[in-house]
């Protein structure tokens, strides 16, 4: 039997987890593409041609990092902004895991329950989860295979996630560093961003900050 | 947490929803005196629930996240019912059990929660409707207050189960008419809050929800008195406008007819001398410390 | 799939906060499990098997137990009782019910702890719905099953039909054969359970009295030494306590409003948690030296599949057979049931005609399983089965094995 491949979707109306086909995670030191098992230099390079080949390349920063609840968080939301701002890609939080009703709104926010809106209503082609629980993030990835054709990479601080077509594991601040400098090298080496040009959106107490 | 650890990562600060700026920027956080008479002027601690227009559940829930002392090291445990539609939309860390099981789940968590954070009051709140609490749940609700664990149930009488359709409960009052109760409830209305005070409570309350600074000054003795002292009850009569037949207006008027003498819900607390003693001294010191703001912002 | 993970040389993983060397309020030394498992000396002991848990359970560096009289677990609940008063075990008490001791456990792990319990037979049926509600919520806590008879009239005895109840509640499922597998995976068992990637509970199931109440050889390392605690903040979600982003947050929230989104919200989180029991393969191997199933002589035409005790019964039938009758079977022992071991258990009985499962109760629950993943799984001789605290002389699995090949001999029941 064929060895299952983690590549983005519409998979099936209900996709199996990548772990119930065979996939396992990355040991440290490693990282996953696409369920093959690599060492977490090359995934370097991998990701970031990845996003800077990407037309709508997006981070989903969550919970752990979108809130100052220690300094190494406050740490990694510059770390992840300093990279968003080296593709350029979106920022599109994941604030929290709650089911909203009744609705979201697509193009500011991403809710584990129903992530695939906000990839169709923004036509994400490659995506960053980072700072979002395990648990949800790996609903989040699963959906996102079943129904859309986005590239997930889980930068993940435990042990990595089968779910998402590419993952690092153990992300720390010196990672996220490591990805922004790849970004800017390969950059440097005349690869250029296809990102389709954009407006990082701005809230305020008061609602979007237009303009 | 301490009210400083409540804040959001300044470089990623403004992309999070506006909902959550303004509970960093207003909601009362880190201050021992908030109460029901911030809302409107702060960031209250519902953000939004699905609960029927008028309802008196929903004040009430309202009522009791403006009244807790320390939002910011409180963890509620709720049980199945409407009050789990509230829950998600809470910016208080929360549990919702099996239903039934919510006192034992509260027992486990209070302590696993004194044995990790020994200085720190961390108020466990269980808030469960009737059903949870006097059916199904009877026995563990009793036995937490058997053994004497340290917090606060809270129990939401709508004197019927509300969320599954109107079904008799062990809170329904004798004669009434509902669903599995086709010619009228045959037995009383449960004694719960005598009965828990000769189960261990240290401080049991019963009343509507009519009058905000009751609500308050209630659900904050229960707390107080469940740190020092031992389990505490609140019995709080949240009419089911829908189930009872009455209109989205009527909430209010059903309870203010229900609360007048000789009704079965004129307002009840039981305490030991000892608590009674203990909140005199609280009271005291929670206006000391109300009467010195007031002078510092006058000053 | 239940694809098979390769042992390579897997180590234990540990979090990063995790500061070995640290002394407990008790003066025990916190110890990488992979010294403490694999590398340290160890002494001989002869303990029933509930002094096992409570030897186990004094290096467990555990925060909370819960406990409820039901035989046959009462000792073992009652002797973590003493540790407690010894100060080994942080915070303990008797609860109503094992529906409410599950509950309590429940809170205990949401707010943080390292929690173990004990139950047996009626114990584990009552507690029941607390099963798949833990495994849905990701809590780590390990529950000692001690089998015995569930059904009606009451049996106190042993009987393994309430594992098959187990199966498919999302929790890790373990079988010990014998008191010192049950030592070393109530140790390995929080090692795994509480991986980040795995983060589920474990019913680490034993047969009642077999191995609860018969005293066994047990290698033991010093009780000066015990395993790292657990870390909440590795939790695949939020532990409960305010501590943790984000407060705005409910474990877990209904997802069943009436719409496509809801369903398949939680079609995907019942299958996150069979992957993570997926997950938990590599961790268990270091546990469990390097494999879920243990095998001898696999090129034998006749196999014996068992787990718990019935190995055991199996081991001595080979003898008996091999030295008597110079019949000769091989032996595969199940130790892990969830997750299964699918392509172990292929491999190993690929060569085999003939695979007996013994068993301990009355439907014959892992020779299900096991035909389940085989092919030509008229191979399986679902058999010989006991129950209601039934004992299963060798010689009955002899028996079978003989009748199936046709081989005359003095039968069992004559001696009744």
């Amino acid at each position: 039997m064929e060895q299952y491949q983690v590549l983005p979707g519409p998979e099936a109306f209900l996709p199996p987890s990548a772990a119930s086909m065979g996939i396992t995670l990355p040991d440290p030191g490693e990282a996953h593409i696409e369920g093959r098992i690599v060492d977490e230099e090359e995934a370097y390079e991998y990701a970031a041609r990845k996003l800077l080949g990407a037309k709508v390349p997006t981070i989903f920063p969550g919970p752990l990092v979108l809130w100052k609840w220690n300094e190494k968080a406050a740490k990694k939301a510059k770390a992840i902004r300093e990279l968003a701002e080296a593709m350029p890609a979106r920022l599109i939080p994941m604030a929290d895991y709650r089911p909203k009703y009744p609705k979201i709104i697509a193009e500011l926010e991403i809710n584990p329950n129903h992530p695939n809106l906000t990839i169709w209503h923004n036509k994400i082609d490659v995506c960053i989860f980072i700072g979002v629980h395990c648990h949800q993030a790996n609903l989040a990835l699963k959906i996102i295979r079943g129904g859309t054709d986005c590239y997930t990479i889980a930068m993940c601080a435990q042990a990595g996630h089968e779910d998402a077509c590419m993952s690092f594991r153990d992300i720390s601040l010196e990672k996220i560093h490591k990805l922004t400098a790849t970004v800017n090298k390969l950059k440097k080496e005349g690869v250029k961003s296809q990102a389709e040009p954009f407006t990082q959106f701005k809230m305020s107490r008061q609602g979007r900050i237009e303009g | 947490m301490s009210k400083e650890k409540i804040q959001l990562s300044e470089d990623l600060a403004d992309i999070m929803p506006p909902e959550y700026q303004e509970m960093v920027a207003t909601a009362t956080f880190g201050n021992e005196d908030r109460s029901w008479k911030d809302i409107g002027t702060s960031k209250e601690l519902i953000e939004q629930h699905s609960l029927c227009a008028g309802c008196p559940e929903s004040i009430a829930f309202r009522f009791i996240l403006a009244s807790i002392p320390a939002p910011e090291d409180s963890v509620f445990v709720g049980s199945t019912g409407c009050t789990s539609l509230v829950f998600p939309h809470v910016g208080v860390q929360n549990i919702h059990s099996l239903f039934g099981n919510q006192n034992a789940i509260a027992s486990g968590l209070q302590r696993a929660l004194k044995l990790r954070f020994p200085d720190v009051y961390k108020d466990v709140i269980v808030l469960a409707g009737d059903g949870a609490t006097v059916d199904i749940g009877l026995d563990m609700t009793m036995q937490s207050w058997f053994r004497q664990e340290k917090f606060t149930t809270i129990c939401f009488d709508n004197e019927l189960y509300a969320n599954t359709g109107g079904q008799e409960s062990g809170l329904m009052q004798k004669g009434f008419v509902s669903k599995m109760a086709p010619v009228g409830k045959k037995f009383e209305k449960v004694r719960l809050p005598e009965i828990a005070f000769e189960s261990g409570c240290h401080y049991v309350a019963c009343l509507t929800v009519s009058k905000p600074n009751r609500v308050e000054q209630v659900i904050r003795n229960a707390i107080y008195v469940s740190r020092e002292f031992g389990p505490t009850y609140v019995q709080l009569y949240t009419p089911c406008i829908l189930e009872i037949g009455k209109q989205s207006m009527e909430g209010l008027d059903e309870m203010k007819e229900s609360e007048a003498i000789g009704q079965r819900f004129v307002m009840k607390e039981f305490m030991t001398d000892e608590v009674k003693e203990f909140l005199k001294e609280k009271n005291a010191e929670q206006k000391a410390r109300k009467k010195a703001a007031k002078a510092a912002v006058t000053a | 799939m239940n694809k098979k993970v390769e042992a390579q040389d897997r180590r234990i993983l540990l979090s990063e906060t995790v500061e070995l060397g640290e002394k407990t309020n008790k003066g025990q030394t916190v110890t990488d499990p992979n010294v403490l498992f694999n590398e340290m000396e160890r002494e001989a002991s002869f303990l029933t098997g509930s002094e096992v848990i409570r030897a186990a359970i004094k290096r467990a560096n555990l925060d909370v137990s819960v406990a409820y009289p039901i035989t046959p677990q009462s000792e073992a609940a009652a002797l973590i009782g003493e540790l407690y008063a010894e100060g080994y075990v942080r915070e303990y008490f008797r609860g109503e019910s094992e529906f409410a001791v599950m509950g309590q456990c429940a809170g205990a792990s949401f707010g943080g702890a390292r929690v173990f319990t004990t139950t047996a037979g009626p114990g584990t049926l009552r507690a029941m719905e607390n099963f798949p509600m833990w495994a849905g919520s990701r809590l780590p806590i390990q529950v000692c099953v001690t089998c015995r008879g569930i059904n009606s009239p009451l049996s106190i005895q042993p009987d393994t039909l309430e594992m098959y109840y187990l199966l498919e509640t999302g929790m890790l499922v373990w079988h010990a054969e014998t008191a010192q597998d049950l030592y070393d995976w109530i140790l390995g068992g929080f090692m795994v359970s509480e991986q980040p990637d795995v983060h589920l509970p474990l019913a680490l199931c034993c047969d009642g009295f077999f191995v609860t109440h018969t005293k066994d050889t047990v290698m033991l390392q010093s009780d000066e030494y015990c395993i790292p605690a657990y870390d909440p903040y590795r939790s695949p979600v939020p532990c409960m306590d305010m501590e943790c982003p984000p407060i705005r947050m409910m474990r877990d929230p209904f997802i069943m409003k009436s719409n496509y989104i809801s369903y398949m919200t939680h079609a995907s989180w019942q299958q996150e948690i069979h992957a993570a029991v997926e997950r938990s393969r590599k961790h268990t191997l270091p546990i469990m030296n390097g494999s879920l199933i243990e095998t001898e002589n696999l090129d034998r035409e006749i196999l014996i599949v068992a787990s718990g005790t019935a190995v055991s019964q199996g081991r001595e039938a080979i003898r008996l057979l091999e030295e008597e009758e110079g019949i000769k079977v091989g032996l595969v022992k199940i130790k892990s049931i969830r997750p299964f071991p699918t392509e172990e258990i292929r491999e190993a009985t690929a060569n085999a005609k003939t695979i007996f499962i013994p068993e301990f109760n009355i439907k014959g629950w892992l020779a299900r399983e096991v035909k389940s993943i085989l092919s030509n799984n008229e191979r399986v001789i679902a058999g010989p089965h006991v129950a209601g605290g039934m004992t299963m002389p060798s010689e009955v699995i002899v028996d079978e094995i003989k009748k199936s090949l046709g081989v005359a001999g003095p039968r069992l029941e004559s001696r009744g």
